[in-house]
């Protein structure tokens, strides 16, 4: 059984159609990218798989289950901004996650952080916006999920820091799990996907395997996306 | 979970309200020291100055609460914690319930607080008789003792504020269904569902007054009304408010299990 299945799946907002029509699944045990221009529906399509937005028409089942309790359990969400209560210590944060997710690994957590040098006594509203999504990072990538969804994990963050994110997600991931990464910096992770979904203007117009891919349209994901989406 | 829940949801309330709680018991305190000691002038000016901030302080709590409780839900709900609220393995109804949880237990421990402030400051023999001789006859009428009464008084303030709160949380969430200009809407919604709930206190005391001569003249008269109507009124509005937030109770948590949209 597929991990996750979406079935005409459709979003309005005042009246203004985002995501039209998505049919859409995703495999066990694969690297994937949602990739898109800005405000191509990207977002709003992880929302809807994280129950963040209500689909205005269609269905999205997890391991075969609506979305619900049972699919939060197995999916680990990294979202494009800072989420967490920032009046909280990185060790408040940690005790959080482990309270709520039973395949949280609070030792795993507290390695990582040490390996980046942050202090877990340390309060999240007196560090960097940058310390912040790697504290949320590790504690996304701590998880022992059969989903990771991670939206725009390389926005705004410097060529070195990419590398980190990209190995810390590459290391640390479930074995066997999938990861789904939305992007637009396809040249940053592709030597890291093993299948791509390109999305445009709310509409899934292609999902390949990335070595396919490059062979029957002869080039590299980020040339032949550019290709795809010429301005 | 629910546990989990409340207790992030008290922590995050009490953190700030204990401060206030310290100040108001700290001020209380520093009142009935000065106001004991035999007559100074300027002792007496520091006295009233102690006391007025106390009473100041009583107001700081509630105000203080409630809006703690609200700027939480929004927060929680619809901010940017939504992103991890959301994809807790929880139920909806379950993350409903610990946020009205969180308030009833937060609204008691601050109305008991208070009750403490005020009896810190202002507990005397004579107090306590002017108050007796002011609410016995009263009280006599109810076949009931001032303390009783008393109790009757804070239940029912209890249950408005109750019913102000839900209002405010069904404003969140109806403002929040909609797309645009989602906190304009939120206080427009807020003020429109307490209204409603005023008015369907009026309706029910006026269906009540059909039955009851003495009641009904509270709508036609501006005469002076008779003790045995304010019995009945006392009990009316503590089953009308109780019913006001059981329907809001219902209302909000079907709306919020339907689904968010969190920007």
């Amino acid at each position: 059984m597929e991990l996750v299945k979406c079935s005409n799946v459709n979003k309005n907002f005042n009246n203004k159609k985002i995501l039209k029509n998505i049919n859409l699944t995703i495999p066990r045990g694969k690297i994937i990218g949602l990739l898109g221009k800005n405000g191509t529906g990207k977002t709003t399509l992880i929302k809807l798989i994280n129950d963040l937005l209500t689909p205005t028409s269609g269905e999205i089942l997890v391991n075969g289950e609506k979305i619900g309790i049972n699919s939060k359990k197995v999916i680990s969400y990294l979202p494009e901004r800072t989420y967490l209560d920032k009046s909280m210590s990185v060790s408040e944060v940690i005790e959080y996650f482990s309270d709520f997710y039973n395949d949280f690994d609070s030792k795993k957590a507290k390695k990582l952080l040490k390996d980046l040098d942050l202090d877990i006594s340390q309060k999240l509203a007196k560090m960097s916006k940058g310390m912040q999504e790697k504290v949320q990072l590790v504690l996304v990538m701590s998880r022992k999920a059969d989903l990771y969804i991670l939206d725009e994990p390389l926005g705004g963050v410097d060529p070195a820091t990419r590398d980190y994110i990209l190995d810390t997600i590459l290391t640390n991931f479930n074995e066997g799990a999938s990861v789904l990464i939305s992007t637009h910096l396809i040249a940053d992770i592709e030597r890291i996907l093993d299948e791509v979904i390109f999305i445009d203007n709310g509409k899934i117009i292609l999902q390949s395997d990335t070595d396919e891919l490059r062979k029957t349209e002869d080039g590299s994901i980020d040339e032949i996306f550019r290709r795809m989406f010429k301005c | 979970m629910l546990k989990k829940l409340l207790k992030y949801d008290l922590k995050n309330v009490f953190k700030v309200l204990v401060v206030f709680y310290a100040l108001s018991l700290f001020f209380a305190l520093l009142t009935r020291i000065f106001l004991s000691v035999d007559n100074s002038f300027v002792i007496n000016i520091i006295g009233k100055v102690c006391s007025g901030t106390t009473i100041a302080m009583i107001f700081n709590i509630l105000i203080n609460n409630l809006m703690r409780l609200w700027v939480r839900f929004k927060q929680n709900f619809y901010g940017d914690e939504s992103y991890l609220t959301h994809t807790l393995p929880v139920s909806k109804k379950n993350l409903y319930i610990s946020k009205i949880l969180a308030s009833v237990i937060s609204l008691f421990i601050s109305f008991i607080v208070i009750c403490a402030t005020l009896f810190i400051a202002y507990y005397s023999k004579e107090n306590i008789n002017t108050v007796k001789n002011l609410l016995l006859p009263l009280a006599s009428i109810y076949e009931s003792t001032v303390i009783k009464l008393i109790i009757a008084f804070i239940l029912v303030f209890f249950l408005e504020i109750m019913n102000m709160l839900e209002s405010g949380y069904a404003g969140l969430v109806l403002g929040h269904k909609k797309n645009t200009n989602k906190i304009a809407y939120s206080i427009f919604f807020g003020f429109g569902v307490y209204i409603l709930t005023q008015i369907f206190t009026i309706l029910l005391v006026f269906i009540a007054a059909l039955f009851n001569k003495d009641l009904m003249n509270l709508f036609y008269t501006v005469e002076i009304l008779n003790v045995d109507v304010i019995k009945y009124c006392i009990y009316l509005a503590i089953i009308i408010y109780s019913l006001n937030i059981a329907i809001l109770y219902i209302i909000n948590l079907k709306l919020f299990s339907k689904g968010v949209n969190v920007d």
